[in-house]
């Protein structure tokens, strides 16, 4: 057969392929299975957010709604905590480099298998499985100024006693608290996305780099972390998903959002606008621009990973 | 004919006994209500079981199913409910504008009890429709609250404070002579009734805001009136929070946890709270303690905050009315008010006394000749308490000026919908 005759047999063979009765029934057969997941994603998941998408555009108190457009989105960017809110979160966008870069590091050094690694390696993943509740009520006591306060001990105790910085009780320092926590919860989940990336690394890179006289700094910057791009994109979406929108426990307990609105991020504004002052129309507006908020920073960093692939 | 005679009499008295039966059966018919309180496991939710328990013995033909509700959610699992057409027949309700909010579900009690039956109960006006009781009752009040100042004499005593301060001048000079002797003046920080770790700072805006205003006038916040940026308000608010500046407070106002315990160890001389503390501040001090009115004003306090803060409500939903009704007017009964007494309340019907003395004694300041003021957070909009809340407390903490705080009150209250701050209360 030549080129000519086979390219010409070929959308014959894609026609033969389409008909073939063994591909029709696993394309209905998968479409079957498929059915299930897809009715419980678009029960649970897809109407909720279409639900909200439209109740964003209302003033809805939770028994009646009322159609007010775009001015619901003119009035909510209008709001002058609003933009304090947006700011606050702008801030928290800080922490992310801090909370992936810390983990990474610890992981590449756990990786060398360094002594006692196993011992650090669950020590430093135990915030992991604690409640975000007990984390903000030990970071209260942590932070706390008055004499029972960890921070405030250490300082007295290493010499910096004159020092008693209140970071929960000013309005520009809160956040920051807030920041150091989240940071210091999320570093055992990122250390251990890294570990796993790191065990996928074959180690004859790493015996070759070593045979060419690499340092254990170039090995981190020109092998590992290169190789393990796609965990980095991954946990700082995740860190950055965890920041917006899974902080309510630990703000609540911490600061209520204050002083002021120091440490009200978009996520604690919603509860507030929604379930506090049963302004749910405002809340789901709030939500929507969270939403668009995460997906315009998460889509690059998804694109980026899918082009790495 | 004799025949049928019989047999007419017979079958009439056939009928007579089956109607009879019927009526019997129709009266024995049982009747269960179902009530959601949020009062977890405190002295409401003890007065609450006592009070269904002594309504049930006197109305065998009704029974109530009291279902404690977590307090943290409680008005949303309310609201979900009454969505869903799943209300309970009885439920617990705060009053003023927490009731109004959800007047369109809450039976209107106004063809059920006469003028002069409101007429003896302390709140019925914050607990009904526009806070007008002629427009109908709401909420039947359980209890008589007040927001309040408790001292230490042992304290006042050890640092020369021979009188209790009635304005800001004697205030002012209180706290020096207190903080000479190593004493906390007042002590600020979490508030004890809750999670959160922020002050609570309506107790001290009502006083402020009694010193300032008459009750009437407080309508002037709700309505923008009276703007918040008053200028006699931006001065008292100044004054507040300029406390901890002055060595008033402890220093660590926004941060500091469990002020109760530290008011009752003897940390700190004064302590602004209200009255659901008194039991157990009365049982820690014992005679060391004595209730007081929060100075904050530039003359003695002619005010006193004394609100019926909580209460039950029927439904409209329900299809038990009447029974549901019934309830509320067995609250108030004698046997009632005693079982609320003996609860550690303070009844709400004219003419009853509470077994705390520190509550007592509130209730003789209220004698007295003081005027009756409501708590402030129950009479402004909920959006103007919620920014008030982180505002005032940045206030307080020394971020932001009173000014400031009070500026953004405004700008919330400014942003409401125009029928939110309008003649009728909503």
């Amino acid at each position: 057969m030549t080129v000519q005759e086979a390219a010409a047999e070929l959308p014959n063979a894609r026609r033969r392929a389409r008909r073939s009765p063994l591909a029709a029934q696993r394309q209905r057969m998968g479409i079957l299975f498929t059915l299930p997941v897809a009715a419980l994603i678009g029960s649970l998941l897809l109407i909720p957010i279409g639900q909200t998408f439209y109740y964003s555009f209302t003033n809805w108190d939770g028994f009646t709604s009322q159609w007010i457009g775009f001015a619901a989105y003119r009035h909510l960017f209008n709001t002058p905590e609003f933009v304090t809110v947006l700011e606050n979160n702008a801030v928290m966008v800080l922490a992310i480099p801090i909370a992936v870069a810390l983990p990474l590091g610890v992981a590449f050094l756990l990786n060398t298998h360094i002594r006692g690694w196993r011992f650090f390696r669950s020590v430093f993943f135990l915030p992991t499985a604690v409640s975000w509740v007990v984390i903000a009520f030990v970071a209260r006591r942590f932070f706390d100024p008055d004499k029972q306060g960890v921070l405030r001990s250490l300082l007295d105790h290493t010499g910096l006693g004159f020092w008693h910085p209140d970071l929960l009780g000013h309005e520009h320092s809160a956040l920051l608290a807030v920041m150091i926590t989240f940071v210091w919860s999320v570093f055992g989940t990122n250390m251990i996305i890294f570990l796993a990336g790191m065990s996928t690394i074959d180690q004859e890179i790493y015996d070759a780099a070593k045979v060419d006289g690499a340092g254990s700094f170039t090995v981190l910057v020109r092998i590992t972390f290169p190789l393990l791009k796609r965990f980095v994109s991954f946990a700082f979406i995740i860190s950055l998903i965890t920041a917006f929108s899974a902080l309510f426990s630990l703000i609540i307990v911490m600061t209520n959002g204050g002083p002021g609105y120091g440490s009200t991020t978009l996520e604690f504004f919603i509860y507030e606008k929604a379930f506090t002052e049963s302004n749910f129309g405002v809340g789901a507006t709030a939500g929507v621009v969270l939403f668009v908020l995460v997906f315009a920073v998460s889509m690059p960093l998804l694109r980026l990973l899918r082009s790495d692939d | 004919m004799r025949r049928i005679i019989i047999g007419g009499a017979a079958l009439a008295a056939v009928a007579v006994l089956a109607a009879a039966a019927y009526g019997a059966a129709g009266s024995s018919r049982s009747v269960t209500l179902t009530l959601w309180h949020n009062y977890g496991t405190g002295g409401n939710a003890v007065a609450t079981k006592n009070l269904v328990a002594a309504f049930q013995k006197q109305n065998p033909d009704i029974k109530i199913n009291v279902v404690s509700q977590p307090g943290g959610n409680y008005f949303q699992l309310l609201q979900a409910a009454w969505i869903a057409h799943t209300a309970p027949d009885l439920s617990v309700q705060w009053t003023g504008l927490f009731d109004t909010k959800y007047e369109k579900q809450l039976l209107n009690l106004k063809q059920y009890f006469t003028p002069a039956e409101l007429a003896k109960i302390n709140g019925a006006k914050w607990s009904s429709s526009n806070f007008n009781p002629a427009q109908g009752l709401l909420v039947m009040p359980l209890e008589n609250q007040f927001y309040m100042g408790f001292y230490n004499k042992a304290l006042f005593k050890k640092a020369g404070v021979t009188s209790v301060p009635t304005n800001w001048t004697q205030l002012f000079a209180a706290c020096t002579k207190l903080k000479n002797a190593g004493i906390t003046p007042i002590v600020y920080g979490a508030d004890p009734q809750a999670i959160g770790p922020s002050p609570y700072p309506y107790y001290d805006l009502s006083y402020i805001a009694s010193g300032l205003f008459s009750p009437a006038q407080l309508k002037g916040l709700y309505t923008g009136s009276t703007p918040w940026t008053a200028p006699a308000l931006v001065k008292a608010v100044s004054n507040w929070a300029s406390m901890p500046k002055k060595g008033c407070t402890n220093s660590d106002v926004l941060t500091k946890t469990n002020i109760l315990g530290a008011f009752m160890k003897g940390q700190a001389a004064m302590i602004v709270d209200g009255n659901w503390d008194t039991a157990t501040l009365r049982e820690a001090m014992g005679a060391k303690v004595a209730p007081f009115l929060p100075p904050f004003t530039d003359h003695p306090q002619h005010g006193v905050v004394q609100y019926s803060g909580d209460g039950f409500a029927v439904s409209k939903q329900s299809s038990h009315q009447k029974e549901a009704v019934q309830f509320l007017r067995f609250l108030m009964s004698p046997t009632a008010q005693h079982i609320i007494a003996a609860a550690g309340l303070i009844p709400d019907i004219r003419g009853y006394s509470a077994t705390n003395p520190l509550a007592n004694q509130m209730l003789a300041f209220a004698k007295s000749g003081k005027i009756a003021y409501p708590m402030i957070d129950n009479v402004i909009q909920g959006d103007v308490v919620t920014t008030g809340m982180k505002q005032l407390d940045a206030a307080l903490g020394g971020n932001i000026s009173a000014e400031a705080a009070l500026k953004s009150m405004k700008q919330t209250h400014d942003a409401l919908p125009a029928e939110q701050r309008g003649p009728v209360y909503h």
